[in-house]
């Protein structure tokens, strides 16, 4: 069992840009369109920016605010699918045998976008980039929990997917649209408190439609515990006071 | 700029993602690397695949002549130029 405080959370997907936009999707959760869709991130220079595909745009956004410039904070990246649209790309240029792009090859590994985050941040301490099956969310959480039981004062956790190519459908089933949510957590926080624990899973089946992580965007706004089964695992979220 | 020198520059803009920039913003003799345009050696590798698939030139990218190419649109038009004559 684990228990944090979220001292602070953001999330994006197409057309939900702020807190009320996400407060009003809690309280009725519908069918969010992805028409490619892609934060600005005008905070980042130009000529570092065009470096950015729209995953990692979609990171940044979530992401910025919850670390100050002179703070140096560990940085779990999470992705079930990560980089597919570039990964997609190169797929083509084999196929066609085409050279590949050295820019695609070299940002489409899984920590790229943990050491662009590292580089735009001058963040120079631990980072973390992890995929997983669909509970990938709660073992991001299982890595900040451990940094925070090393002694770090907080962690940034995000968890993000892009919409994939047409070319996935069928192979790729858990990403309606494109989404993100970055979390601030600490041991001692001022947050809302939460416990996460794992018990062995008794044949419940996962809810499909909406992003997991993005039924926690809904638990944090009615602080109702929250059951992640899958596969053998049984994840169980519980605020506490 | 002449028409070559033009389109070289546009091919910057798009292979490099440089949104930010029309042709119009990147004079002739301007240097692409370092504290010119800001390019640097990823985009060096990226631009010299662009031009190979446009040109058709071939480049070695550890030679000092390459680098002498890349300095700037001008230099890299006369080196397509003289590629297509001696082609």
């Amino acid at each position: 069992m684990m228990e944090f405080a979220v001292d602070a959370w953001r999330a994006w997907a197409p057309g939900m840009e702020d807190d009320t936009a996400w407060a009003a999707w809690c309280a009725a959760p519908h069918a969010i369109v992805d028409n490619g869709e892609q934060p600005a991130c005008e905070f980042v220079p130009p000529m570092q920016r065009r470096r950015l595909s729209r995953l990692a745009r979609i990171v940044m956004h979530a992401a910025w605010p919850l670390c100050g410039d002179d703070e140096q904070l560990p940085f779990v990246f999470a992705s079930r699918h990560g980089e597919t649209t570039r990964t997609f790309a190169m797929l083509d240029e084999i196929g066609r045998n085409a050279p590949l792009s050295p820019t695609q090859f070299g940002l489409s590994v899984h920590n790229a976008i943990a050491g662009q985050w590292s580089i735009l941040r001058g963040q120079r301490g631990e980072s973390v980039a992890i995929a997983g099956e669909a509970d990938t969310f709660e073992h991001a959480i299982v890595e900040a929990a451990a940094l925070l039981g090393d002694g770090l004062p907080a962690a940034i956790v995000v968890v993000a997917e892009e919409r994939p190519a047409p070319a996935y459908d069928g192979h790729i089933d858990d990403v309606p649209f494109s989404y993100a949510l970055a979390l601030r957590l600490s041991l001692a926080g001022n947050g809302p408190r939460w416990r996460l624990s794992l018990a062995a899973n008794d044949g419940a089946a996962p809810v499909a439609g909406v992003p997991h992580a993005l039924r926690f965007v809904r638990a944090l706004h009615d602080g109702a515990p929250l059951d992640h089964p899958w596969k053998t695992r049984r994840w169980h979220w519980q605020p506490s006071a | 700029m002449t028409d070559l020198e033009r389109d070289i520059a546009r091919l910057i803009i798009d292979t490099l993602a440089l949104e930010h920039l029309t042709v119009d913003d990147i004079a002739a003799d301007q240097p692409l690397f370092g504290q010119g345009l800001g390019l640097d050696s990823v985009d060096a590798l990226e631009l010299a695949l662009a031009l190979q698939n446009r040109y058709g030139l071939r480049i070695a990218s550890d030679s000092r002549e390459a680098r002498r190419h890349f300095e700037t649109v001008r230099s890299l038009a006369l080196y397509v130029e003289g590629s297509s004559c001696a082609g």
